[in-house]
């Protein structure tokens, strides 16, 4: 096996948030969709939440990237806290209007309520890290939604936060709140293999075993993000007995060993 | 920049880091493993050497058995002689025979006579036989049915159980079998001493009879008996004393203080010079 299918398979794992990464996982696929469905419907709100690494970025990114070719979709990936920032961005990129000086909310909804639909899609916003607005901004959001004219898709941290957050401006809200979890054994297994033979790994894919999978499914948790870093780091190892001393490295399976070394890298064991 | 060497050495040590609780879980339980297994085996040693024990106790009451079969056969035997038949059967006679002895040890009833050899070697030291030995001294020693006795010191239960199927041997004399000795009257005891003396003619039996006789207040008596004694060993200090006592009894105080005097003379007593004084002075009467 030539180092460089190591470096291959490192470099899949390389913690970025791109659609084209994105691995259709029978469950996520299944989220995925319902996620859809939920922005076609009549919602003014849709809530995406769930622990740091379960893929709420991929799926806001994956979402963006299918919707662009059909509708006015805007992601912002980082939260913009200035609130006159925040609308005169939003007045560029759905309307394409720009604003020198400041844009306050009383004047930005006024434009919002002025502009009439293109066809019968409403205009879709994603926010990402949503759980760094401030409350008075998320208020502002709510009623932004309530014109009609435009729609959220709120990605956030689940944390204790955010509920409030979720309880005091978008219980009374018709939308939608979508949960995202880490992955089971099987969907690892599926998400780790699925993403090496995509770019043709294959050999290094059939390296893994139930029980290397299981071993990286008891260090992450299942964790999209660790799994990421656990596996380049993993394949980083691997890349450096293939430069140096390739008699310790076993073709047929992955290394527990390099799997913990790599644990022990990225801080999964302390050790 | 990932440093391959050092993540070998972290890896390691959390190698050896995670082994830690495995080998004291394993160090506990070798360590429980082993003080319940020595405490089993401590237990086990303890319960064999008791069962050693309860196996020599009905050892012993099979051989007590022997013994009582012995000791029906030789009924003349004293009891001493017994006991030492019990020692060489303890050593010589199997066990088998138990059940034999069993029904005999029901069957019959062992008497046990008192020894009279004891007796004969007192003789041997002076008496000439047992017509000689003193009638106020009367061992007692009734003629009683002999049973084995199990001693219940160790295990009871079984002891009890073994106990039931054989007779026990009673040597227990303090109870059943007191030797009671008796002093009777003084004049008896005298006749019994004069009759001995009678016949061995032992100085020291006349002495003790001068003796006897000047202390029951019969001087002429004591004074005969001091003679007789003076005659046949003059060098007898007492009988010089008790001779002269009772001739100052007997109202002859010149002839004691003579008699003394004699003696005095070439014993040279210190005693005698005593009682002399005494007798001069007229303190003794």
């Amino acid at each position: 096996m030539k180092p460089s299918i190591y470096e291959n398979s490192r470099d899949v794992f390389l913690d970025t948030v791109n659609a084209k990464d994105y691995i259709q996982l029978e469950r996520v696929s299944t989220i995925y969709q319902s996620l859809k469905d939920s922005i076609e419907k009549p919602l003014k709100m849709v809530l995406l939440y769930g622990k740091p690494g379960t893929g709420k970025s991929m799926f806001l990114s994956k979402l963006h990237h299918n919707l662009a070719s059909s509708q006015k979709v805007c992601l912002y990936k980082t939260p913009i806290l200035d609130e006159s920032e925040f609308f005169k961005t939003l007045a560029q990129d759905l309307y394409g209007i720009g604003y020198e000086g400041e844009l306050n909310f009383t004047q930005f909804i006024k434009v919002v309520e002025n502009k009439e639909l293109i066809g019968a899609t409403v205009p879709l916003i994603l926010l990402d890290e949503a759980q760094l607005y401030s409350t008075p901004m998320m208020e502002k959001i709510r009623l932004l939604s309530d014109t009609r004219k435009v729609k959220f898709v709120i990605a956030l941290h689940k944390t204790e936060k955010e509920d409030i957050i979720a309880k005091e401006h978008f219980q009374t809200r018709i939308w939608e709140s979508i949960r995202l979890e880490n992955a089971s054994t099987s969907e690892l297994k599926i998400y780790i293999q699925k993403k090496l033979m995509k770019v043709n790994c294959i050999d290094t894919a059939s390296m893994f075993t139930q029980s290397s999978i299981n071993l990286v499914h008891k260090l992450t948790d299942g964790n999209y993000r660790d799994v990421n870093k656990l596996i380049y780091t993993l394949f980083d190892i691997y890349v450096y007995y293939a430069n140096n001393n390739s008699n310790k490295i076993n073709k047929s399976e992955i290394s527990t060993k390099f799997i913990e070394m790599a644990a022990i890298h990225t801080g999964l064991i302390d050790a | 920049m990932l440093n391959v060497n050092d993540l070998e050495i972290r890896h390691k040590k959390y190698k050896i880091k995670s082994y830690v609780p495995y080998f004291t879980i394993f160090a506990g339980v070798t360590i429980a493993l082993i003080s319940i297994a020595s405490f089993f085996l401590y237990n086990s040693k303890v319960e064999i050497s008791s069962e050693l024990e309860e196996q020599k106790q009905p050892i012993v009451i099979q051989k007590t058995e022997v013994i009582a079969e012995t000791e029906i056969k030789e009924k003349n035997e004293t009891v001493q002689e017994a006991v030492q038949n019990k020692i060489e059967g303890t050593v010589a006679e199997p066990v088998a025979i138990k059940d034999n002895v069993k029904i005999e040890q029901k069957q019959e009833k062992v008497v046990l006579s008192p020894s009279l050899n004891f007796m004969n070697k007192m003789g041997s030291n002076g008496r000439t036989n047992n017509q000689e030995l003193p009638k106020e001294i009367i061992i007692d020693i009734k003629q009683k049915d002999v049973e084995p006795k199990v001693e219940p010191k160790v295990e009871p239960k079984k002891a009890e159980k073994k106990a039931e199927k054989i007779e026990e041997i009673s040597l227990d004399i303090d109870k059943k079998n007191p030797i009671n000795i008796a002093r009777k009257d003084e004049q008896e005891d005298l006749s019994h001493v004069i009759k001995r003396f009678n016949i061995n003619h032992n100085p020291a039996l006349s002495l003790f009879v001068a003796k006897k006789y000047y202390q029951l207040g019969d001087y002429e008596q004591a004074y005969n008996y001091a003679l007789i004694t003076n005659e046949i060993n003059n060098n007898i200090e007492d009988s010089w004393l008790i001779f002269s006592k009772s001739l100052v009894k007997m109202n002859k105080k010149d002839m004691a203080i003579e008699t003394l005097k004699k003696y005095i003379s070439h014993s040279h007593s210190s005693q005698a010079k005593q009682l002399l004084d005494e007798i001069s002075s007229g303190k003794f009467k």
